[in-house]
């Protein structure tokens, strides 16, 4: 499609030219920075709600914890990521001058939480009830139980969709871009405004956003592997 | 547990209202002329001449939203010292929002013309020679008119049922930038679609407008996905590379906008 000469000076127009390669690496930090951040959130949080709402299902506790998880949940997975995200970042800190990275990081990882709840949710529920019974039978306490007992039993479970659900978050902090934030999309946006060529940065970023996923697949996989040797050793 | 339920419930329901109505007041106005914009934070939007201007400005931080009415947004709320955008808008926006002011320091003059495919000189001179009458006649003039200033209420461009239309003319622009181009209802108006009505009803044919991003425009108009981009677009080094651009149809200016002192 393209002449070779040509297409070397889009090459160097694209990247090379006023160093705008940076705006991809300086992007991907941002980018990871904001992924592990709210991964980080998603996860502490997300197994809060998922204690919470399982605790209730077992147990009948927890009344208003639960119904207020049960609000929470339906909000945020009734509303799109994006929407969210300028409403913490337009509304919510309407007269504050907030880091983007931190709104960002808020968005995705409330947003993730939600996911992430209903994830872990599902893994103590598969755990049966003779695994409870066993931990108050020694004598341990409820939340003794599900703590040493329930939850690493489920976490290996629940591992692959955890993983599912930290790819999917990677690739949605690509809307950060609204708030002006310059995450690893936007750096390609600003590339094509400046040079109006849109085939190389595009698939610069997609190829980017490709490696990371792969890498964060590998680990996973090899941290499945771990989790089974550990049970085999049992 | 019930109890801390109620009280976490409290605290939440607290802090939103807190947040919500403001603790935190918005700073005062820092920019007073062109100069004071040294090291300050600049929002734009992403892809228009002054996102370019910006850049250049020593120790300033950049912000390029999607849209220029995020970037005013942004600049309300004290999350930007300064916007940088063409003056028509910036007179929109400063008309609709009470908080603002705009310098009296014009930061650069530039002039709009259509984008089309480069080497397509043969619409290329169709459209310069449309202008040409259009200009001639008043009717260019009576269109931008009835945008800007105070005959604002007079009657639009009505295109002229008597043309015979062969062939269709696909203009990319992005409706996000009044007067030149804005939506209303599902239908995009402004400047440039009236003035483009009439360059159609010049060469006979039927206008189509695709409504993008502001930098997918002359992305669609090189790739052949759009005939011509009109979208308030002045002629920059840069976009020459990957266009070739009309005689210019209008003057403008490139303004500050602040928060009002």
């Amino acid at each position: 499609m393209y002449m070779m000469g040509g297409f070397g000076q889009k090459l160097h127009d694209t990247f090379i030219e006023g160093d705008r390669w940076t705006y991809l690496t300086n992007g991907l930090k941002i980018t990871l920075i904001v992924t592990f951040f709210a991964s980080l959130l998603g996860i502490v949080l997300g197994f809060l709600l998922a204690i919470i709402r399982s605790t209730h299902d077992k147990t009948g506790k927890l009344r208003i914890l639960d119904a207020l998880a049960r609000v929470y949940l339906t909000v945020i997975r009734g509303t799109p990521v994006l929407v969210q995200l300028m409403i913490i970042y337009f509304v919510i800190f309407a007269s504050f001058n907030v880091s983007k990275i931190f709104v960002a990081v808020m968005a995705f990882g409330l947003n993730s939480a939600a996911y992430v709840a209903e994830i872990v949710r599902s893994g103590i529920m598969s755990i049966d009830n003779g695994q409870f019974e066993a931990g108050a039978s020694l004598g341990l306490s409820y939340p003794k139980t599900m703590l040493f007992i329930i939850l690493p039993q489920a976490f290996r479970n629940i591992l692959p969709a955890l993983a599912n659900e930290f790819i999917v978050l990677l690739k949605e902090t690509s809307v950060a871009g609204n708030i002006a934030l310059n995450d690893l999309t936007k750096g390609g946006d600003i590339i094509r405004s400046a040079t109006y060529e849109a085939f190389l940065p595009l698939f610069a970023v997609a190829l980017i956003y490709l490696a990371m996923v792969m890498i964060l697949s590998r680990l996973v996989t090899l941290l499945e592997r771990r989790l089974a040797k550990s049970d085999r050793g049992n | 547990m019930k109890h801390f339920g109620r009280k976490a419930a409290l605290a939440a329901a607290g802090l939103m209202i807190a947040a919500m109505t403001g603790c935190a007041g918005v700073p005062a106005n820092t920019v007073h002329t062109a100069d004071d914009l040294t090291g300050k934070t600049i929002a734009c939007q992403l892809g228009t001449t002054g996102y370019i201007f910006a850049g250049d400005i020593e120790g300033a931080t950049v912000e390029g939203y999607n849209k220029g009415a995020d970037a005013v947004q942004a600049l309300l709320q004290g999350k930007a010292d300064a916007v940088i955008i063409d003056s028509e808008p910036a007179n929109v926006f400063v008309s609709k929002n009470a908080g603002l002011q705009i310098l009296d320091d014009p930061f650069a003059v530039e002039e709009y013309a259509i984008a089309y495919k480069k080497g397509n000189s043969e619409l290329g001179d169709k459209i310069d020679k449309a202008l040409d009458e259009l200009k001639a006649d008043g009717t260019l003039d009576e269109i931008v008119s009835h945008w800007v200033g105070d005959t604002a209420d007079s009657v639009s461009y009505t295109p002229d049922p008597d043309v015979e239309r062969t062939g269709k003319l696909i203009m990319a622009t992005n409706a996000e930038f009044p007067p030149y181009e804005s939506k209303s209802g599902d239908a995009v108006v402004g400047i440039d679609p009236d003035m483009m009505q009439a360059v159609c009803d010049k060469l006979g044919m039927e206008l189509v407008i695709e409504d993008m991003a502001f930098d997918s425009i002359i992305a669609a108009v090189d790739s052949g996905k759009a005939d011509v981009g009109v979208a308030g677009m002045s002629v920059t080094e840069e976009r020459l590379k990957n266009v070739d651009f009309s005689q210019g149809y209008a003057t403008t200016t490139q303004v500050i906008i602040v928060r009002a002192d």
